[in-house]
């Protein structure tokens, strides 16, 4: 079955973070000069302005900082999930994430709840990560 | 206030200032909402409202604010703008009961706390205080503006929950103006949504975070009340017309303009003299706040 739904397309900044959920590895860009962790990622360190990074994997746990329940599909292909939960969790190592929370009634999700990283591989070469209440 | 700079430096001798959009019928502003999701539009995240519903949700977990409180928002400014012929829901009230009732879209936010779409325009024109003076309608003066653009994507923002960049806009506004919160009449904010005016004002310090409840609670900015808010129906119940609405409104209730809805005797509430008007973008990324007195 083909997926209907909108595809990353990744740029020169956010590649590097795709290639890593293909792996199931959540990679989020560190400055190497003060080792600010950073997302959205960006060709300069918002904290420094120093222009050298690395790609350090995170272990795939957080909380919740904010969530919201989608009632209406603003495009047709989520329309079958409704309703459906988008969060931004705050991975343990500090940055936060945009993602769906999955396997939890939308009703049980709570700011602050203790979440994990699972995949979900969309396509041969994409995979997303969501999150789904600790075990 | 850059036109207020091209006016200093006799680059311009009057400004218009004007916004159109075929938002609805065009389908035009869909389209700006969409392009704006990128790579969230993956997670099923789109446009503004969920942005604003983020910053919502988390505000309810740290300050208790909520439902209850943006009732109060949309319902307020609803008797507004059925005082407004030209208002979108000018024949449309609206209770509490119905607000409670009306349909979720992104929750925590109902159809309620969304603003309008609508084809339409505005326009004003900003010249010198002189040359005010020898035009034939009533002068509006601007006292005092500030801005404050924390910028930060919401996914690595701090201030969702404020403080919004309206703090410092204000700071800065009032400062110029030389005036206090409690010399201000009333207020046209930039109501996107329910919770922006929420935020905004707390920000400006009307009330201090999860206070907003009680002090929106019995009618506070609807005609009648002590501080009227969005004395047109705002974008929420007359017109989007991006921050034009808020600013337009402004104006004219100064210059005595605006029919039954025109703040004094009949509306319950005193001839104002100034009214603090805002505008903010991106999701609480940008705020201007603009403090208008007339003559
Ligand atoms: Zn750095």
């Amino acid at each position: 079955m083909t997926y209907s739904k909108p595809l990353p397309v990744p740029g020169a900044d956010t590649k590097p973070f795709w290639d890593g959920c293909r792996e199931h590895t959540i990679r989020i860009q560190r400055c190497k000069a003060c080792g600010h962790l950073r997302r959205p990622p960006a060709s300069v360190c918002p904290r420094c302005l120093a222009r050298e990074t690395e790609w350090v994997e995170m272990s795939g746990r957080g909380t919740v900082y904010s969530y919201v329940v989608y009632h209406v599909a603003y495009d047709p292909s989520f329309k079958e999930d409704l309703p459906y939960v988008v969060a931004l969790v705050t991975l343990e190592e500090g940055p936060r994430i945009l993602t769906n929370i999955v396997e939890c009634d939308p009703a049980a999700v709570h700011c602050d709840m203790a979440v994990e990283a699972i995949w979900k591989d969309v396509t041969d070469t994409v995979s997303l990560p969501l999150f789904r209440p600790a075990s | 206030m850059h036109a207020v700079g091209a006016l200093e430096a006799g680059i311009c001798k009057y400004i218009l200032i004007s916004y159109g959009h075929s938002a609805r019928s065009g389908g035009g502003m869909s389209q700006v909402l969409s392009r704006m999701a990128g790579d969230d539009a993956v997670f099923g995240h789109f446009g503004a409202a969920a942005g604003y519903a983020l910053a919502a949700r988390r505000a309810m977990h740290e300050y208790n604010t909520g439902p209850d409180t943006w009732k109060h928002i949309a319902v307020g400014q609803r008797k507004w703008a059925n005082l407004n012929p030209r208002a979108v829901m000018y024949d449309r009230p609206m209770t509490e009961s119905d607000y409670e009732r009306s349909p979720w879209i992104v929750e925590p936010f109902r159809l309620a706390d969304n603003c309008l779409v609508t084809d339409g325009g505005r326009a004003f024109i900003l010249t010198t205080a002189e040359r005010a003076r020898d035009l034939p309608h009533p002068v509006v003066t601007i006292m005092g503006l500030g801005m404050h653009n924390p910028a930060a994507d919401p996914v690595a923002a701090r201030h969702l929950t404020g403080p919004t960049g309206a703090r410092r806009a204000g700071e800065q506004a009032f400062h110029m103006a030389g005036i206090t919160l409690e010399d201000v009449d009333a207020c046209e904010i930039y109501d996107c949504f329910t919770y922006t005016v929420e935020i905004t004002l707390q920000d400006y310090g009307f009330f201090g975070p999860g206070e907003g409840e009680e002090w929106f609670r019995g009618g506070t900015i609807e005609p009648g009340g002590r501080t009227p808010v969005n004395t047109s129906g705002g974008l929420l119940s007359e017109a989007y017309q991006m921050g034009l609405t808020p600013l337009t409104e402004g104006v004219m209730q100064l210059m005595g303009r605006c029919g039954d809805h025109q703040l004094g005797p009949a509306t319950g509430n005193i001839k104002p003299e100034i009214i603090l008007c805002s505008d903010n973008g991106g999701i609480l990324q940008t705020h201007a706040c603009c403090i208008l007195r007339r003559n």
